[in-house]
């Protein structure tokens, strides 16, 4: 019954176009915004979770997609909202997809930015409370667990076919990148540009 | 550690005013095209503009680090604040992502019209394993920290658990567990 539900809400995308929808997907970004710790990669799986699952903006595939593109475009990877924001109005056209993308992005930044300038101001007190030290040591081990939960969640996310399998090619192009990544420091950029080859040539499939 | 320095403050240039700090952080933000945004915003904060002294924007990195939201925004507000405030921080986050934003939007908008071309699809089923490749590597590159703290590892193994296995979101996660942890790690006389 619940899981029929779900299906179903999951057919017809939350559009933008109603107020109160609106203001639901924003208040989603505002309070987001100040539980993105460790640099702001911990919020990739609520990105997927509300794009896709819950708001049904996105596809898996083209979740995927905007990830890699804000992975591979220069600037901060977190703009990736932006494009988030985008497919959510895409239909609606092109300049309601940029005003919401630019939205969406305001709405995850805002919060934060408060935050750290009111952080800025009060630092001399901060800086030796016993509430910042057990803050900063507390949550590293929390942001650890994050991280390991997102990876596996983009793995699977980038790494299944549209039949629903798991893309072995995939996979393995996956995790020699993984390794390559923490073994040496070659940008990313070139594992994209060659992984994008290879896609090309037909060798990883979806 | 707070360097009181007469000598080093004096050679600073004038504070910023919020133009100032728009075109600064454009600046970075143009620099920085090839990526290192952090080292491209020390160089010309600290070395070409002279703003502010090394001590000052490391002090900066250690904020932006703590507090939520991504590091190299968090540093660029915090640039901003130091000098202007709640405008100035404004002001340099736009001046940071106003160009790079602006070209993913159009990129977003390129791959909106053309992803349902075979060709552009089947690059991309590449581009994105290669990406999920590097999401995969976030955890493993922090893990070493954590190596020699069981209680640490117990803690995260705790969270992943939760998230991958139980579906629980993020919010309640770190709310349930942040305390737990903050409770555990609390400062105590002994180690000082």
């Amino acid at each position: 019954m619940v899981l029929s539900l779900l299906a179903a809400a999951c057919s017809a995308p939350t559009r933008l176009t109603d107020l109160g929808n609106l203001l639901r997907v924003l208040w989603e970004f505002l309070s987001l915004s100040l539980f993105s710790l460790g640099g702001g990669n911990t919020l990739l799986a609520e990105y997927h979770h509300l794009a896709v699952n819950q708001f049904c903006w996105l596809t898996d595939a083209q979740f995927a997609d905007l990830y890699a593109l804000a992975e591979a475009a220069p600037g901060p990877s977190s703009m990736l909202v932006g494009l988030l924001g985008l497919g959510a109005a895409w239909k609606e056209g092109v300049g309601w997809g940029l005003l919401s993308g630019y939205g969406a992005e305001a709405a995850i930044l805002l919060p934060s930015t408060l935050l750290m300038v009111v952080a800025c101001l009060s630092w001399r007190r901060l800086e030796h409370s016993p509430w910042r030290i057990a803050f900063e040591r507390g949550m590293g081990p929390i942001t650890l667990g994050i991280l390991f939960a997102v990876g596996l969640k983009i793995v699977r996310t980038a790494d299944t076919t549209r039949a629903g399998d798991l893309s072995v090619p995939g996979v393995i192009v996956s995790l020699i990148v993984c390794v390559l990544m923490l073994r040496t420091r070659i940008s990313p950029l070139w594992f994209m540009a060659v992984a994008g080859v290879l896609g090309g040539l037909g060798m990883i499939n979806r | 550690m707070a360097v009181i320095s007469g000598d080093s403050s004096t050679d600073l240039a004038p504070a910023p005013g919020l133009r100032d700090l728009f075109f600064g952080m454009l600046q970075v933000a143009l620099s920085a095209f090839g990526g290192g945004l952090s080292a491209w915003s020390q160089r010309i904060v600290v070395e070409q503009r002279r703003w502010m002294t090394n001590e000052q924007f490391l002090t900066g990195l250690t904020v932006a680090r703590l507090f939520p939201g991504p590091n190299q925004i968090n540093m660029a507000v915090y640039i901003g604040a130091q000098f202007r405030g709640l405008p100035g921080a404004l002001v340099a986050l736009a001046g940071m992502l106003l160009v790079p934003f602006t070209l993913l939007m159009l990129l977003g908008v390129g791959y909106f019209w053309l992803h349902e071309l075979p060709a552009v699809d089947r690059v991309l089923a590449g581009v994105v394993a290669a990406a999920a490749g590097m999401a995969l590597s976030m955890g493993f590159k922090i893990l070493h920290q954590y190596w020699r703290d069981p209680v640490a590892l117990l803690l995260a193994a705790g969270v992943f658990v939760a998230m991958v296995v139980f579906k629980v979101r993020l919010i309640p996660v770190v709310l349930i567990t942040g305390p737990l942890a903050m409770a555990w790690y609390w400062p105590r006389r002994s180690t000082g």
